[in-house]
């Protein structure tokens, strides 16, 4: 009877030493390298030069103003698209798998769906031409059409991403009971009413991890905007990889990578802070 | 304040006809109960005088206005829901003002109906809290209170104490029926529980397979139970029906001849008698029958006999004095006045006595 105290701890021992050898530590060495110099002394310097280099600004930039663009668009649409197969009976499940089919694509292959859309004969500009608006293929997607492509990379994270936010979404709704929007009803409120004032905070726990998640992963953005704009449109996950790739400096990545945590970091504990349910404050 | 009316109310889900046809009054300041046990249709009968289900046939009216047609927020009524429904992101203030705030009252009308109706259920001090701080008893107040501070025009009633345990079951019944008896707002209320149903109600409607089997109150629908199916589900123990031979106007147990009021429609009929209304006897008697103690229960107010009486079984409630054992004969006489005739075929009541 004794050793079955300890089986639950051998059964996720195994998953503990993966997470400890294939996160925690790379975690760690990152950290380490971003703070070590080529002889191991102590030093800012890698920051140094990752603050001093010309893409530094525009990456952060971009990477701050893709999040704020994407997660809000994200999350609007995918409580619309919740709320809308809520309220659909027959067909809900058709609905349902047309939706999430962008959750299995990845994104390198999403942003070469969108720039064979976007790309000097793609889709767009054959399209375009077809219906007489323009005589000479655009070129949409180079150095000097920065605005263009920030489009274009936000049309295709919406595009591919969105499901997940909407998944997350479906499934919190699903646990909400149906008499408290009932209750509403009864209780006078109108269709609008009963979304905010009943389901919307009802909704916070999902809203809360779908913006967590969906925040961390659109500071990592790398693949699309590669697909779309390789380095026209830099972004701070990309400025790690071509530091670490072009220029050989594993330390200048590390710091890349680091201040990419920092700010994850600090949008989770906004999103823990600003969101906190009052039944867990109460109870 | 307004009295309920449904008519030919028919209710399908996929091929499961909940409702067949069911029409029901209720009057301006009535407590009507819908009793029935589980799948006979009493909660989507309240649900679609509430809105929040549309039946394929009939209408709904709410005093003088047809509401058939209505969303639920149009309708004048509140409802008390089975799990409470206390919305866990407001107050206790909030959750009995909504209704109040949906309404667009003005902030000294909310804040005196608020606590009007807080203090009619005793929890006048916890409206700064959160539901999740609340006991089930509790919660259930929030749910009551909510209702009654929209002053609504029908307050209709789900299973509201069936999630509380048996004493606080026992003793928000008793604060409910002072609270309606004082409000005197029109209320149909659902339950399987008779007791819940008898204490409660000025009528009961019986329900069951999607009708109204029986709509009176509550001691003629115990007493005059109108077919087997009320007679059997209200009562615990349940009334006894014996299979008795008709000669001519009387039907004969044994010793016993009684006098049937109607004619008997075969050559069998089924006389309905309440466990408390034989009365037992240790030693023969005139006019009665014998029947075979099988199972004595010391139940406290009473002892429960199981007996024998030829092929049937029956219940009798013996004072908990008697002294009685499993395998003996007893003689029974029952309470002349309080018998009632059915037809065996059909399970029907004979018309009236």
């Amino acid at each position: 009877m004794r050793s079955e105290r300890y089986i639950p701890y051998v059964l996720i021992l195994p998953s503990v030493l993966f997470l400890l050898f294939l996160f925690a530590w790379p975690l760690l060495e990152a950290l380490l390298l971003s703070v070590r110099g080529s002889g191991g002394q102590w030093t800012l310097e890698n920051f140094q030069r990752m603050a001093a280099d010309l893409y530094f600004k525009d990456a952060l930039k971009y990477t701050l103003l893709l999040t704020v663009v994407i997660v809000p668009l994200q999350v609007v649409m995918a409580l619309g698209m919740a709320m809308l197969l809520g309220g659909i009976s027959r067909g809900r499940d058709l609905f349902l798998y047309v939706w999430t089919i962008p959750l299995g694509i990845s994104d390198l292959a999403a942003g070469i769906v969108w720039l064979a859309i976007f790309t000097e004969r793609g889709y767009l500009n054959s399209f375009l031409q077809g219906i007489g608006v323009i005589q000479q293929p655009q070129l949409w997607l180079s150095y000097e059409t920065p605005t263009m492509i920030f489009v274009a990379v936000v049309a295709a994270e919406v595009w591919r991403a969105t499901a997940i936010v909407f998944v997350i979404l479906v499934a919190g709704l699903q646990l909400i009971p149906k008499e408290y929007s009932e209750a509403a009803e009864v209780f006078g409120a109108t269709p609008w009413q009963r979304f905010w004032k009943v389901t919307l905070p009802l909704l916070m726990p999902s809203l809360q991890v779908a913006l967590i998640l969906r925040t961390i992963l659109a500071l990592e953005v790398f693949a699309v905007v590669v697909a779309l704009g390789g380095r026209n449109l830099p972004v701070l996950a990309g400025e790690a990889y071509y530091w670490y790739n072009a220029y050989q400096n594993p330390g200048v990545a590390a710091a890349y990578s680091v201040i990419i945590l920092g700010i994850s970091v600090v949008a989770t504990m906004l999103y823990l802070r600003l969101m906190r349910s009052k039944r867990e404050g109460a109870a | 304040m307004a009295s309920i009316r449904v008519e030919n109310i028919e209710k399908t889900f996929g091929k499961f006809k909940a409702l067949n046809g069911v029409s029901l009054e209720v009057r301006d300041q009535e407590f009507v109960v819908l009793l029935g046990p589980s799948g006979c249709g009493k909660t989507t009968l309240l649900r679609i005088i509430a809105g929040l289900e549309q039946a394929e046939k009939g209408r709904v009216w709410i005093g003088d206005r047809d509401v058939t047609e209505l969303p639920p927020r149009a309708r004048k009524i509140a409802m008390v829901f089975q799990n409470y429904a206390v919305f866990p992101h407001l107050t206790v203030f909030e959750n009995i003002a909504f209704g109040l705030r949906m309404q667009k009252a003005t902030p000294e009308k909310l804040r005196a109906n608020v606590e009007r109706a807080a203090t009619l259920m005793h929890i006048e001090n916890l409206l700064e809290r959160y539901p999740a701080q609340l006991s089930g008893g509790q919660r259930q107040r929030v749910a009551v209170a909510r209702a009654l501070a929209v002053e609504p025009e029908v307050l209709l009633m789900d299973e509201p104490l069936s999630n509380l345990d048996a004493l606080l079951r026992l003793e928000m019944r008793a604060e409910l029926k002072r609270l309606l008896a004082e409000s005197r707002t029109t209320t149909l209320y659902v339950t399987h529980d008779q007791v819940e149903a008898m204490s409660l109600a000025d009528r009961i409607a019986v329900m069951n397979t999607g009708y109204v089997v029986q709509y009176d109150e509550p001691m003629k629908v115990y007493q005059e139970p109108a077919n087997t199916f009320v007679g059997g589900f209200i009562g615990s123990p349940p009334m006894n029906f014996l299979k008795v031979r008709v000669e001519g106007q009387q039907a004969q147990l044994q010793s016993l001849s009684l006098k049937i009021p109607t004619p008997a429609p075969g050559p069998e009929v089924l006389l309905g008698v309440r466990p408390e209304d034989l009365e037992a006897y240790l030693e023969p008697q005139p006019q009665s029958f014998t029947a075979e103690v099988l199972v004595v229960e010391p139940l406290g107010p009473h002892l429960l006999l199981t007996l024998r009486f030829g092929q049937q079984l029956l219940k009798a409630t013996v004072p908990p004095d008697f002294r009685v054992r499993a395998g003996q004969t007893l003689w029974f006489k029952p309470q002349p006045d309080r018998l009632r005739w059915l037809d065996p075929g059909s399970g029907q009541a004979l018309a009236a006595r």
